[in-house]
């Protein structure tokens, strides 16, 4: 390898011990006092073995003994590389690959556009159900399974906000209809939180299904009553558990002839819910009362709440045909004041089906 | 754990490769830098490589070394964007999604800058920083983190960066746009 002198001191060094300081050669002795001399000039103090400028930037090879060695643009070429060295521009194939690549772009996020929306409402979706909106969180979370029936994440999300929400039908067309109840990993956390609010929805529905067969029977009404307010207890998420306990309450009230316990939980009921099953009950209270006291007032109130529960119920069949028995029967007790339990009302007027008292 | 050779690598993600490049290039011209020597793609190391003009300019430096580190996490969290959703997050086989997924990932896993372009950059950044250049500021943690992922190549740091920017990336942007 050559030797070279340093610009500083002039004493002469092979170039491996030589560095470079702003186009300037330096022996190691010298190089410290001239970086610092720049630092303090506020010139550029950076300090680079001159071996590095005997390297050709493009082949790499040692240019010591190079006859004709080539500086461009602060880079060092080889005699054998410096004609090649020219101002580099853009290949026609960059072109059209770049344009191609921004095509391409174009097409994924077109393509992509129902997914995106899929995705929007699967996130919308799981923002409500974190914040606990799970009634919120069920339409968007729909709209996300129309488009990807097998998302796991958007089944769980959905049985999840439904379960939560007491919408077990919701929840089970979720969860069943969701690649015939199949899911990916079942070690899901996610999964198994799910799971076990199926289980435990599923198990209060059996509970409250038990308690209204025995609501039928003629003294199970204590029974009755306890089962449903463990179904209710089981899955606090479904107010309508809730809700029949409590009628189911007022059902131990009437067995035991107390209409003014009867009737409370009739306005109770009432005044939490105000559907056609409420104001039936608040009717057939009301009636109760009537029945004991003769007093016109209840009589009056009566027969409004049984208009009203009549109405509230015209627009859903079934509701209406689980509350037709129950009508005349109030009906009965308003026209005749005698208080009569189901069964005896079925006894004499040859008719079966309902539950209420 | 098994090899895989660098070389087959870089023929798997070559889109990575070539909009790398592309970006050094673009930036030289952007900055009028003259460029000596441009290889796009080839099977060697580096896989490809742009010889440009040096500058005493710092922003042109940071945006000739820096530049296709951004330009390519951008594609990556463009193109892995209009894939995360049916490949993750929906369950839905489409074959055109996955292939902007390996076209993302590729573009991702060819972000990082080499270490010469960061050794250019770290030369000037330390004193610009001292007089309060904001581009030098940011240069100088990005570079020293880039530095580490740098070496971090051989266990596969380039990959985990590409995977970490097209999966976090279109999941941040995604809970963004529905905030």
């Amino acid at each position: 390898m050559s030797d070279s002198s340093c610009s500083s001191c002039n004493a002469v060094f092979p170039i491996r011990s030589l560095f470079d300081l702003n186009g300037r050669t330096y022996c190691e002795k010298c190089v410290h006092t001239a970086a610092e001399n720049a630092r303090t000039s506020g010139l550029p103090s950076a300090v680079a073995p001159l071996v590095e400028k005997s390297i050709c930037a493009r082949c790499n090879s040692y240019m010591g003994s190079d006859s004709a060695p080539a500086q461009i643009g602060g880079l060092h070429f080889c005699s054998a590389c410096a004609p090649h060295i020219k101002d580099v521009d853009y290949p026609q194939w960059l072109k059209l690959g770049l344009a191609a690549l921004v095509v391409l772009l174009f097409v994924a996020l077109i393509h992509g556009r129902k997914y995106f929306h899929a995705g929007r409402e699967l996130y919308i979706g799981e923002h409500f159900v974190e914040q606990a909106k799970y009634a919120d969180a069920i339409p968007h979370l729909a709209e996300t399974l129309k488009i990807a029936p097998n998302s796991d994440k958007a089944a769980l999300l959905a049985a999840k906000a439904a379960l939560l929400s007491g919408d077990l039908r919701t929840a089970d067309s979720a969860l069943h209809g969701h690649r015939n109840g199949y899911f990916d990993d079942a070690n899901d956390p996610q999964f198994k939180e799910v799971n076990g609010l199926w289980t435990r929805a599923t198990a209060a529905m059996d509970k409250a299904e038990r308690a209204g067969k025995l609501e039928e029977q003629e003294g199970q009404e204590v029974a009755a009553a306890k089962l449903m307010h463990e179904a209710a207890a089981e899955y606090p998420q479904m107010p309508d558990l809730a809700l029949a306990a409590e009628m189911y309450d007022g059902g131990v009230e009437f067995a035991r002839a107390n209409y003014d316990g009867y009737l409370a939980l009739g306005e109770k009921v009432w005044a939490r819910q105000q559907d056609a099953y409420a104001a039936a009950v608040l009717s057939s209270g009301l009636a109760c009362k009537y029945a004991v006291t003769g007093d016109g007032a209840y009589r009056l109130r009566a027969n409004e709440m049984l208009e009203t529960a009549r109405r509230l119920a015209e627009s859903n069949p079934e509701i209406m045909k689980n509350l037709s028995e129950y009508f005349p029967r109030i009906e009965h007790r308003l026209s005749t004041r005698q208080i009569i339990t189901k069964q005896e009302y079925d006894r004499r007027f040859a008719k079966s089906g309902g539950s209420s008292k | 754990m098994f090899f895989i050779p660098g070389p087959l690598i870089a023929a798997l993600t070559f889109p990575g490769v070539i909009i790398h490049e592309a970006g050094h290039l673009f930036f030289c011209r952007l900055f009028r830098l003259q460029v000596f020597d441009v290889c796009f793609f080839r099977f060697g190391n580096p896989a490809g490589y742009v010889i440009h003009q040096q500058t005493r300019n710092f922003t042109a430096q940071f945006f000739v070394s820096m530049g296709p580190f951004f330009a390519n996490t951008l594609l990556c969290v463009l193109f892995c964007s209009a894939a995360f959703l049916p490949v993750w997050e929906l369950k839905i086989v489409d074959p055109l999604a996955y292939f902007f997924y390996w076209l993302g990932l590729s573009i991702g896993m060819h972000a990082f800058p080499s270490t010469t372009d960061l050794s250019h950059l770290w030369e000037q950044a330390p004193g610009l920083a001292k007089q309060g250049n904001p581009l030098a500021i940011l240069s100088l943690p990005l570079a020293g983190l880039l530095v580490v992922l740098n070496y971090g190549r051989v266990i596969w740091a380039d990959l985990g960066y590409g995977i970490l920017v097209g999966v976090l990336g279109p999941i941040a942007l995604f809970k963004l746009l529905v905030r």
